[in-house]
């Protein structure tokens, strides 16, 4: 079978030849033009609202961050464990015990008993 | 080229009259490409005029105007490969496609000339659609960007991203499905 057989080649020309030449409609370049304006104001929409979140977070880190500092100057804010750990320490709260040693019972105390 | 590279340039920078007349120039040889690819005449259009809003959006990623009609085409390709996947999910077979134009054909058989060349262009198609169902859809648009339509395989070669030799195996083995169904249909007495 040869592939380069020209009849193949001839069927195709005729097929070229065969298929109808495709007239556009009167609408074809308003309906271009509105699908290009429909896809532009949809990816303005979703630039917009891109925006919008972009500036509501940056919005909510800075006021975040701020009450965070403002927090920690007047020292409000909540301790770590360790820190807390670290503040119960100090030296006016430590207090030492002693292990408890039982008494032996004297005489005085048990004689009546004996 | 059916437009001046000037006029490319134009419609790269925005300018809406220069696109139009791209359009203008371009449309029929756009709308002939998807006729032969998609069996629906009542869907061409509609694939062309997404082709042409594709082309406004993708215009300013084109490198230069010289190799604006091999880009034209790639995105002809794109947009038929995308209505032939969604159709394949819509499991619209080519079989529905096919009697349409026969019931196209034979709503316009009326006896005379020129419906009996009307008839006998209808036959040769229909011919044609049954050798190109031997392959696949994408390789059916190779053939017929290359035999039909005379593209050349260095113009191919920018349609398709991929080497010469790549796309010469792809037509070989196309062409070699397709002769065999000719000679099949020939050896059966259908032609």
């Amino acid at each position: 079978m040869n592939v380069d057989d020209p009849k193949l080649d001839r069927l195709f020309q005729l097929y070229g030849k065969c298929c109808p030449e495709v007239e556009p409609s009167a609408n074809f370049m308003p309906v271009i033009w509105q699908r290009i304006e429909a896809r532009r104001s949809f990816s303005l929409t979703f630039q917009r609202v891109a925006r919008a979140l972009a500036t509501i977070s940056v919005g909510l880190g800075l006021l975040l961050a701020g009450l965070n500092m403002a927090g920690a100057k007047r020292g409000i804010i909540a301790p770590t464990y360790a820190d807390a750990l670290a503040a119960d320490h100090t030296v006016e709260k430590t207090y030492y015990t002693e292990a408890i040693r039982p008494i032996p019972p004297t005489d005085s105390i048990f004689a009546e008993y004996k | 080229m059916l437009v001046e590279q000037e006029l490319i340039e134009r419609a790269r920078s925005g300018d809406a009259d220069a696109f139009n007349q791209i359009v203008l120039a371009y449309r029929k040889r756009i709308l002939g490409t998807i006729s032969r690819h998609i069996g629906r005449p009542e869907d061409v259009e509609d694939v062309a005029q997404e082709v042409f809003v594709r082309l406004y959006y993708s215009l300013d990623q084109l490198r230069t105007a010289e190799v604006f009609e091999p880009w034209l085409y790639r995105l002809t390709v794109n947009a038929s490969y995308d209505y032939l996947r969604r159709a394949r999910r819509r499991n619209e077979s080519r079989m529905a496609d096919l009697s349409e134009q026969q019931v196209m054909i034979a709503d316009s058989l009326a006896g005379g000339k020129q419906e009996q060349d009307e008839k006998q262009k209808g036959q040769v198609r229909e011919f044609m659609n049954a050798l190109f169902r031997h392959v696949s859809e994408e390789d059916r648009l190779l053939l017929t960007l290359k035999e039909v339509e005379g593209l050349s395989l260095k113009e191919l070669e920018q349609v398709y991203k991929v080497n010469e030799n790549a796309l010469k195996v792809r037509l070989f083995r196309a062409r070699q499905r397709v002769l065999k169904a000719y000679n099949a249909a020939v050896a059966d007495g259908k032609l």
